[in-house]
C-alpha cells in the first residue's frame, strides 16, 4: 500500500458525456484531483504535466485505443510506473484478463456506479506495492 | 470289342494286382459281404431250377421197380430240398432287412448248399452200384456235372462251394474206391484232385469277385462323395456370385455416396496425387475432375501452409492413421477456402496403403459468419452499454443527491429512469449470457467453495434489492463445511436471480427462506416464498428463454424473462440440477442441487 492516499487521477477518455460524470464523481464523490484527456493522442504529454497517482484509461478510443496508449507510456521512464486501471464496456473476461496481463492494475466495467467509483479506485490503490 | 466287355477286362486287370492303395480302406467290408450274399441269392434260383430239372430226369432214368422206393425216397429228398431252398430264396427275397445279418443269410445258404449236394452224393452212392454200366455212366456225368454247374453257382463264396461238392464227391469216391473194379479204384483216386482244383478255381473266382465288389463299392463312395463335392462346389459358387453381387451393389451405393454426397470427396494414392474426385469437390475447387485427376493435392493448398500439410502428410503415412481438421486451399479463381478435411488411408492386409480419401466441407462461410457475429455481440455490447453508462450515471449521480436537492415530483421520475435504464442494463447483460452460453463460447472457473459462505455472500448483494419490495431473506442452519466445485461469480449469478424473483413475488414484509441441505453426494440449496405460486400453463416452459407468467408482472417488477435459462444453463454446465415445487402452506421453492467435492 503506497504511503499517501489516491488524490490525483488522469482520466482519458473520448466520450464527452461519461469524462463528465467521471470527473463529477470522482470530484465530488472521492473528493479526488481530476485531469480529463479527450484526446489520447495528447494524453502523454498531459500526464506528464499533471503528474498523476493513477491513471484510467478508456479502451476503445479513435485514433489510439487505450492497450496502444498503455504501450506508449511504457516507452516513458517517468510514466512507465504509473498505475493504469482500464474502464471499458468490453464485458468478456477473456479481455478483462488480457488487460491484466498487459499489466494493468486493475480494470473497472461499464456501466458503473459513480457512487462507487471512488471507493472501487480506493481499493486498488490499497492493493498497491 | 464292344464297351462292357471292356469294363470287365479292366475289372479283371484291377482284381489281379489287388486294389489300389487306399480303395481298400474306401470299401466297407459289411457291405461287400452283404452284395456277395445278394449275388448268391440271386442265383439261387437257377440252382433250385437245375436240382429239380436234373433230379427229375434222374429219377425218370434210374426207375426201376426193384429200387422203386429207393428212386421215389430220393425224388421226395430233391422234391424236398428245392422246395426247402426256394423257401430259403423266398424268404431272403422278402426280408425286410437282410443286410442286417448277412452272415445268417450265408449260413443258411451253405446249408442249403450241402444238403443239395449230399443229396446228389446219396443219389450217387445209393444207385451207382446198383445200376447198369449205361446208367453208371449217365450218374457220372449227372455228378460231374452238377459239381461243375455249382462253380459259377456258389463263386461269390468258396466254402459253399466246397461244402456243396464236397457233399457230391464223398460219398461217391467212396463208392467207386469200395467197388472192387481196378479202373474205379483210380477213377476214385483221382475225383479228390478233381475236388481240390474245382475248390481251387471257385476260391479264384470268388477273389476276382471280391475284388469286383470292393471296385464297385469304392467306385460308388468315390460317385457319392463326387456328388456331395460337386453339390459343395455348386452351393459356393452360388454364394460367390451373391457375395460378388453385394460387392458390387455397394461398390455402386459407396460411388453414389461419394456423386452425391454435399462434401468433397477426393481419392488420393500414396503420393497425394488425385486419382478420383466428386462432382462437390470440382464445384468447391473450380476445375473439372480431368484437370484434377493426375495433380497433386497440393497445388491446391495455400503457399504458406505447404510445410504443415507436408507434415501431416508423412504423419498419416507412417502411422497409417487418419487425419482431420482446417486445410487452407485456393479456388480457381484465386479466393481463399477453409475447409474442415478428414484425410483417411486405405490400407491393405500387406500394411502398403492403396490409397487416400480425402473428405473435404468448405466452412469458409461459416467462419465468416462467426466473426461477423462475434463482432457484433461485442460491438453491440459496447455501443449499448456506452450511452448506459451515461445515463444510469447521471441518474444516479442525482437520485444520490451528489448534485443537490431535485423537486420530490423530479425525483420520482428519476428514480423510475435510473431504475430502467438498469432494467435494459440487465437485459443486455442476460443476452450476452445466453449468446455466449449457446454458442459454447461461456467459460467456467470453477473453485472448491463453501457453500455456506457463497449463500451468505448472495443474500448480502441482494439485501437492498429485498429491501426494495419490503422483503427479507433468512438462512436457517447453515452446512459448514460442505464445499462445491463452482464458478464463484456464476454461482453468485444464479443466487441473485433466485433472491430476486422470490423477492419480487413475495408479500411485503415476509421472509424469503433459504434452506441448505446434505444428501450426501450432493448440497440442496432451496430458495423459499410465499408468493402466489407458478401457475400450471408457465410450468413446462419457467426455464425457457423470455418465459414469464405475466406480462403485467414484468412491467411492475423488472426481469428480463431470461434468468431462469441463463440459471438452468450454469448450473447444468456446473454438472448440477435445478428445479421448483410448490411449497407446503403456499408459495414456491426453486432450489439447485450441486454435487459435493
Amino acid at each position: 500500500m503506497p504511503d499517501r492516499t489516491l488524490n490525483r487521477i488522469c482520466y482519458v477518455e473520448d466520450d464527452e458525456d461519461i469524462q463528465r460524470i467521471v470527473r463529477m464523481s470522482l470530484e465530488r464523490v472521492g473528493k479526488m484531483t481530476v485531469e480529463v484527456v479527450g484526446d489520447p493522442t495528447m494524453a502523454i504529454e498531459a500526464m506528464s504535466a499533471f503528474k498523476p497517482d493513477l491513471v484510467m484509461l478508456d479502451w476503445m478510443m479513435p485514433k489510439l485505443d487505450g492497450p496502444a496508449l498503455f504501450r506508449q507510456m511504457q516507452a516513458h521512464a517517468e510514466l512507465k510506473s504509473l498505475p493504469v486501471v482500464f474502464i471499458t464496456a468490453k464485458a468478456a473476461q477473456r479481455d478483462l484478463d488480457e488487460l491484466m496481463a498487459m499489466g494493468a492494475v486493475g480494470t473497472i466495467s461499464k456501466p458503473f456506479s459513480p457512487k462507487d467509483l471512488p471507493d472501487q479506485l480506493r481499493e486498488i490503490w490499497k492493493k498497491l506495492p | 470289342m464292344n464297351h462292357s466287355s471292356t469294363a470287365n477286362g479292366a475289372a479283371l486287370a484291377v482284381s489281379e494286382n489287388r486294389l489300389a492303395p487306399g480303395m481298400e480302406e474306401r470299401t466297407d467290408p459289411r457291405a461287400v459281404l452283404t452284395a456277395r450274399v445278394d449275388q448268391l441269392y440271386g442265383q439261387m434260383w437257377l440252382g433250385i431250377l437245375t436240382t429239380f430239372a436234373i433230379g427229375a430226369i434222374a429219377t425218370f432214368e434210374l426207375w426201376e421197380l426193384r429200387l422203386r422206393e429207393l428212386v421215389l425216397f430220393w425224388w421226395g429228398l430233391v422234391l424236398l430240398i428245392t422246395a426247402a431252398s426256394a423257401g430259403l430264396l423266398y424268404a431272403y427275397r422278402s426280408a425286410p432287412e437282410k443286410e442286417a445279418n448277412p452272415e445268417q443269410w450265408l449260413r443258411w445258404l451253405g446249408i442249403a448248399a450241402l444238403a443239395a449236394g449230399a443229396n446228389w452224393g446219396f443219389a450217387g452212392a445209393v444207385f451207382f452200384p446198383s445200376h447198369t454200366d449205361e446208367q453208371q455212366v449217365f450218374l457220372a456225368f449227372i455228378l460231374t456235372g452238377m459239381t461243375a454247374a455249382g462253380i459259377p453257382v456258389y463263386a461269390a463264396s468258396w466254402p459253399i462251394f466246397a461244402l456243396y461238392a464236397a457233399g457230391i464227391l464223398a460219398p461217391f469216391t467212396y463208392v467207386l474206391a469200395t467197388f472192387g473194379n481196378r479202373l474205379f479204384t483210380e477213377i476214385a483216386l483221382l475225383v479228390p484232385m478233381f475236388y481240390a482244383i474245382n475248390v481251387a478255381i471257385a476260391y479264384r473266382l470268388t477273389q476276382v469277385f471280391l475284388s469286383g465288389y470292393r471296385l464297385r463299392h469304392a467306385y460308388g463312395r468315390l460317385t457319392q462323395d463326387y456328388s456331395v463335392l460337386n453339390q459343395r462346389l455348386e452351393r459356393q459358387l452360388v454364394e460367390l456370385e451373391e457375395a460378388r453381387r453385394q460387392v458390387e451393389a455397394s461398390g455402386r451405393k459407396l460411388q453414389l455416396f461419394a456423386e452425391r454426397a454435399p462434401i468433397a470427396v477426393l481419392e488420393l494414392n500414396a503420393q497425394g496425387a488425385i486419382t478420383e474426385v466428386n462432382h462437390a469437390a470440382e464445384l468447391l475447387f473450380g476445375y473439372a475432375g480431368t484437370e484434377l485427376i493426375g495433380s497433386d493435392f497440393r497445388f491446391l493448398v495455400r503457399p504458406e501452409h505447404h510445410e504443415e500439410f507436408g507434415r501431416r502428410w508423412t504423419r498419416l503415412v507412417d502411422t497409417h492413421s487418419s487425419e482431420a481438421g482446417l486445410i487452407r486451399t485456393t479456388r480457381r479463381d484465386g479466393i481463399d477456402l477453409v475447409c474442415e478435411w478428414t484425410v483417411t488411408p486405405l490400407v491393405n492386409p500387406e500394411g502398403t496403403i492403396i490409397a487416400v480419401l480425402a473428405q473435404g466441407r468448405d466452412v469458409t462461410a461459416q467462419r465468416e459468419a462467426e466473426r461477423v457475429k462475434k463482432e457484433f455481440t461485442s460491438t453491440l455490447s459496447h455501443e449499448l452499454r456506452t450511452p448506459l453508462t451515461s445515463i444510469i450515471g447521471s441518474l444516479q449521480l442525482i437520485n444520490t443527491g451528489i448534485v443537490g436537492d431535485v423537486p420530490p415530483d423530479v425525483a420520482e421520475l428519476t428514480v423510475v429512469a435510473e431504475r430502467n435504464g438498469q432494467r435494459l442494463l440487465d437485459l443486455i447483460n442476460d443476452l450476452l449470457d445466453i449468446e455466449k452460453i449457446e454458442s459454447g463460447k461461456l467459460s467456467m472457473a470453477p473453485e472448491v467453495l463453501a457453500i455456506d459462505d457463497v449463500v451468505r455472500e448472495a443474500m448480502v448483494l441482494n439485501k437492498a434489492f429485498g429491501e426494495r419490495f419490503k422483503v427479507r431473506f433468512e438462512m436457517g442452519s447453515g452446512l459448514p463445511g460442505r464445499q462445491v466445485t463452482a464458478d464463484r461469480k456464476r454461482l453468485l449469478q444464479v443466487m441473485t436471480n433466485l433472491l430476486s424473483n422470490a423477492a419480487k413475488f413475495s408479500p411485503e414484509g415476509n421472509a424469503v427462506e433459504i434452506a441448505l441441505r446434505d444428501d450426501g453426494s450432493s448440497v440442496r440449496v432451496a430458495v423459499q416464498d410465499r408468493g402466489p405460486g407458478i401457475p400450471e400453463s408457465f410450468r413446462t416452459r419457467i426455464f425457457g428463454r423470455f418465459a414469464q407468467a405475466d406480462s403485467t408482472a414484468t412491467r411492475q417488477k423488472g426481469g428480463t424473462g431470461l434468468g431462469l435459462a441463463i440459471c438452468k444453463r450454469l448450473i447444468e454446465m456446473m454438472h448440477g440440477k435445478i428445479g421448483f415445487e410448490d411449497r407446503a402452506g403456499g408459495g414456491t421453492t426453486f432450489w439447485f442441487e450441486l454435487p459435493r467435492t
